[in-house]
């Protein structure tokens, strides 16, 4: 595709023309020049051929450019032909100053700019807008409505389970035996449905059933709020405290190497028995101690083993971080250690928290649902009620099947609690990566 | 007898194998063999060898957790005096009965004794273990009734459908049967659903069904597993109509098992492919062939795909493996007489060396499966070398 002329022009571009004849060859110049007589050349390599309907797509649309037998010129990225490019150059008063078309050249690109001065106080200012960290989280978090629409969920059920038993309802621990023992106004009703009492204007969940155990004869809108209290302290209690241990465990594995064996070995074992089958064993490790410590030891069992992937996290960040040149430049210019940990580290763990937050208090939730399922966690005739017990008797048995309503008020509850906590921690952790600003 | 011979000959021959390659690796025999020496001084097997020896020091660990919450927690006398106690014989005759009891089950001793007689039964070398046994209606005289194990977990006691005394790994062997043919169709369906699932949703990045399906995810995550079972349960025995109760031999019967499985399973697979997909398709590789013009549907099905599949290939060994446990919740739920179940019974009805049997296995299982999933993906990935150079 190359003619005899062209090879003239290619000469025209290349820098030692232009180095020649100017005393001050820009680099620009260099830089801009050579690629092009570079480029010009590699037109000639066809580097492997399209095949199939894209080549013949692309061979039927370039038919007619073809035969025209131009030379197409690559120049920083995009594609140019030869005439293209004649004209840019002529358009471009820097260009035409460098090289004009008959190869003559004109340094004066002086007179094309004029000294303004320096200010010093523009010289401080930074040419954009001020900048909040967590002016920028909120934006960005609000930005998003199923953010919000969780964060909307949520308020409403720690709302209701603050104020849910309160509002015209009663404590299920104040009448044992349920609300039949206390005055028989359902007794009817309750033989007619063979123990069973569906959703009704007084009792919005319905009444627990025959298949519940302690819970037979409550109303079921309170039993689940007042558990919705336990849980989410449950939950809240020991997502703080994986938090805690987690970056303190992770923090002294990365910077302590003789540590790092035998963290590892401790996390393989951990990793290697199922989480379930260990809490199973601690909380009947514990179960004597259960009447007097209830609270503590399910939360100690439940936050053992959880700090490890955070904790593994963090390690791998402070040995990712802990020598980069930021960090090392903070250190010989003498910033002190908690000021490093605060400015230099913290923001890089900031959004991992965040996320770790979220999902633990969910997971924490759902773990002591399963620890009610074995019926190693809380006791009810201690007092405690959680969502746990209150799901876990609910769908013992068939009943469910036939009274679905036993199962849709705790269900509900706990879909809406944890999905929504995991929904919006998640939306909140992209948030909170400084990355996504801007 | 037979026990004996195979299992000694089993040891002898992973010892004899394992100082043939250190000798080979050593250069010590076959040291002008070059194709002795990339076989087995090959980098992979002393890999593997590490990673043994790593996994022996779970091994330990776990058997050191076992003892000391279980064995230590459950003090011998309270059994002894559930299993014994009778107000019509006499304290002599129950104390005989009880030091006999806790001579068999290895409670007797101090503390470091109890440690090693637990060590001995649970390691795999064959080995015989006698028990004494006191009639006390005929006169006293002891019976012996001797039996040889690889392993040996401990005996069950107080539970309905076993007589008492018999073995933790009789009871455990046909449970994991059971856990593991419905557990590995569970796994070809879960893999069947969930690779289709992962590869849809990275395909149409941010389409309609990439949405639904990652809300799918979230929610599968998010929600407690009990009580997502439950609503899968409402549907196919409520609504679909299957049955309810596990029936060996009706296959009808294992489906909502198998079924809640492998949906619950697609999920976590899928968004695993979705996500090494997603990276594979950022790629610059991908961005060339793209260029060159070859068609997405090759991009996608031959480059993309062998390449995001990689890092999953480890999956496949656990999977298998923990088909053999079962699982915790659907087996009871189902009423499946798996290992899932015999972790509810130990736990209801104090069988603590069930439990303790059951911790073992699990924790030897999936060391084997971490393992054989690490050397899987080094042999199939062929940037992963051994080598530090």
């Amino acid at each position: 595709m190359l003619d005899d002329e062209n090879e003239n022009k290619d000469e025209l571009f290349s820098s030692e023309v232009i180095s020649e004849e100017t005393n001050a060859p820009t680099s620009e110049n260099k830089a801009d020049a050579k690629p092009v007589s570079k480029n010009v050349k590699d037109t000639e390599l066809v580097i492997g051929e399209p095949k199939g309907r894209e080549y013949r797509k692309y061979k039927r649309t370039h038919k007619d450019k073809k035969k025209k037998k131009t030379t197409e010129v690559i120049l920083n990225g995009s594609t140019f032909t030869e005439e293209d490019l004649f004209s840019t150059f002529e358009s471009d008063p820097r260009k035409v100053n460098s090289v004009s078309a008959e190869g003559t050249i004109n340094a004066n690109l002086d007179d094309l700019f004029k000294v303004v001065g320096t200010n010093d106080e523009n010289l401080e200012k930074l040419d954009s807008a001020p900048y909040s960290y967590w002016r920028m989280v909120f934006a960005e978090l609000f930005r998003k409505p199923a953010a919000i629409v969780c964060l909307i969920l949520l308020l409403i059920v720690i709302f209701f389970a603050i104020f849910g038993p309160m509002i015209h309802f009663y404590n299920p621990l104040n009448y044992v035996g349920g609300l039949w023992d206390h005055g028989e106004r359902f007794l009817d009703e309750l033989t007619a449905n063979g123990g069973y009492l569906g959703p009704t204007k007084d009792y919005w969940f319905g009444l627990c059933g025959n298949n519940m155990g302690w819970f037979e004869g409550h109303d079921m809108w309170s039993c689940v709020w007042i558990g919705t209290r336990l849980s989410l302290l449950v939950g809240v209690t020991c997502a703080l405290i994986e938090i805690v241990l987690g970056i303190l465990i992770g923090a002294a594995w990365g910077y302590f190497k003789w540590l790092d064996p035998i963290m590892i070995e401790i996390r393989n074992f951990i990793y290697n028995i199922p989480e379930l089958l260990l809490d199973i064993l601690l909380m009947q490790f514990f179960a004597p101690y259960m009447d007097k410590y209830a609270f503590w030891i399910v939360v100690l069992v439940l936050s053992l083993f959880s700090w490890l992937s955070l904790a593994s996290f963090v390690r791998n960040q402070i040995i990712i971080i802990r020598d980069r040149e930021y960090n090392i430049a903070s250190q010989t210019l003498g910033t002190k250690n908690w000021k490093m940990i605060t400015h230099n580290l913290l923001p890089y763990l900031i959004s991992v928290i965040v996320t770790t937050v979220s999902t633990a208090i969910p997971a924490a939730i759902s773990a002591e649902v399963g620890l009610s399922y074995f019926n190693l966690s809380f006791k009810v005739t201690q007092g405690d009620i959680t969502l746990g017990q209150v799901l876990t008797s609910a769908a013992s048995g068939t009943a469910f099947m036939s009274h679905p309503y036993l199962l849709i008020g705790p269900l509900v509850v706990i879909v809406l609690l944890t999905v929504s906590f995991f929904v919006f921690g998640l939306a909140l952790s992209d948030a909170c990566d400084p990355k996504t600003h801007r | 007898m037979t026990t004996y011979i195979v299992g000694y000959t089993i040891i002898g021959l992973i010892i004899a194998f394992i100082i043939f390659c250190v000798l080979i690796k050593r250069q010590v025999i076959f040291a002008e063999t070059p194709k002795m020496q990339k076989i087995f001084a090959h980098p992979l097997m002393f890999y593997s060898f590490r990673r043994l020896a790593s996994g022996l020091i779970s091994f330990v660990l776990a058997i050191l957790v076992t003892f000391f919450l279980i064995r230590l927690a459950t003090p011998p006398d309270n059994t002894c005096q559930d299993l014994f106690f009778n107000p019509k014989i006499s304290t002599e005759v129950y104390n005989l009965k009880c030091n006999n009891w806790k001579d068999n089950m290895g409670f007797s001793g101090s503390t470091i004794q109890q440690l090693g007689k637990f060590f001995y039964a649970i390691i795999p070398v064959p080995k015989t273990l006698c028990i004494t046994d006191i009639d006390t209606t005929l006169g006293m005289y002891t019976i012996q009734s001797c039996r040889t194990f690889i392993f040996d977990f401990g005996r069950i006691y107080k539970l309905s459908g076993t007589t008492d005394g018999s073995f933790v790994i009789d009871y455990m062997m046909p449970r994991m049967g059971v856990s593991f043919s419905i557990g590995i169709i569970a796994v070809v369906v879960e893999m069947g659903l969930g690779y289709p699932f992962g590869i849809l949703m990275a395909r149409y990045q941010n389409g309609i069904f990439d949405r639904i399906g990652r809300a799918y995810i979230i929610s599968v995550d998010a929600i407690p597993g009990i009580a997502y079972y439950y609503v899968w349960m409402a549907i196919f025995c409520g609504w679909l109509g299957l049955p309810m109760r596990y029936i060996e031999g009706n296959f009808a019967s294992w489906l909502p098992a198998i079924l809640t499985l492998g949906f619950t399973g697609m999920a976590g697979i899928g968004l695993w492919v979705r996500r090494y997909m997603l990276d594979q398709f950022n790629s610059d590789y991908v961005k060339f062939a793209r260029s060159k013009g070859l068609s997405e549907r090759r991009i996608m099905w031959i480059h993309v795909l062998r390449n995001a599949i990689v890092p999953l290939i480890r999956t496949f060994p656990t999977a298998i493996i923990s088909a053999l446990l079962g699982t915790y919740y659907i087996e009871n739920i189902y009423n499946i007489p798996g290992i899932g179940q015999a972790v509810m019974i130990s736990v209801n009805s104090n069988n603590s060396s069930l439990l303790s049997g059951i911790i073992i296995v699990s924790a030897l299982l999936s060391i084997i499966s971490y393992i054989l999933g690490d050397v899987c993906t080094a042999l199939a990935d062929p940037r992963i070398s051994f080598t530090k150079d």
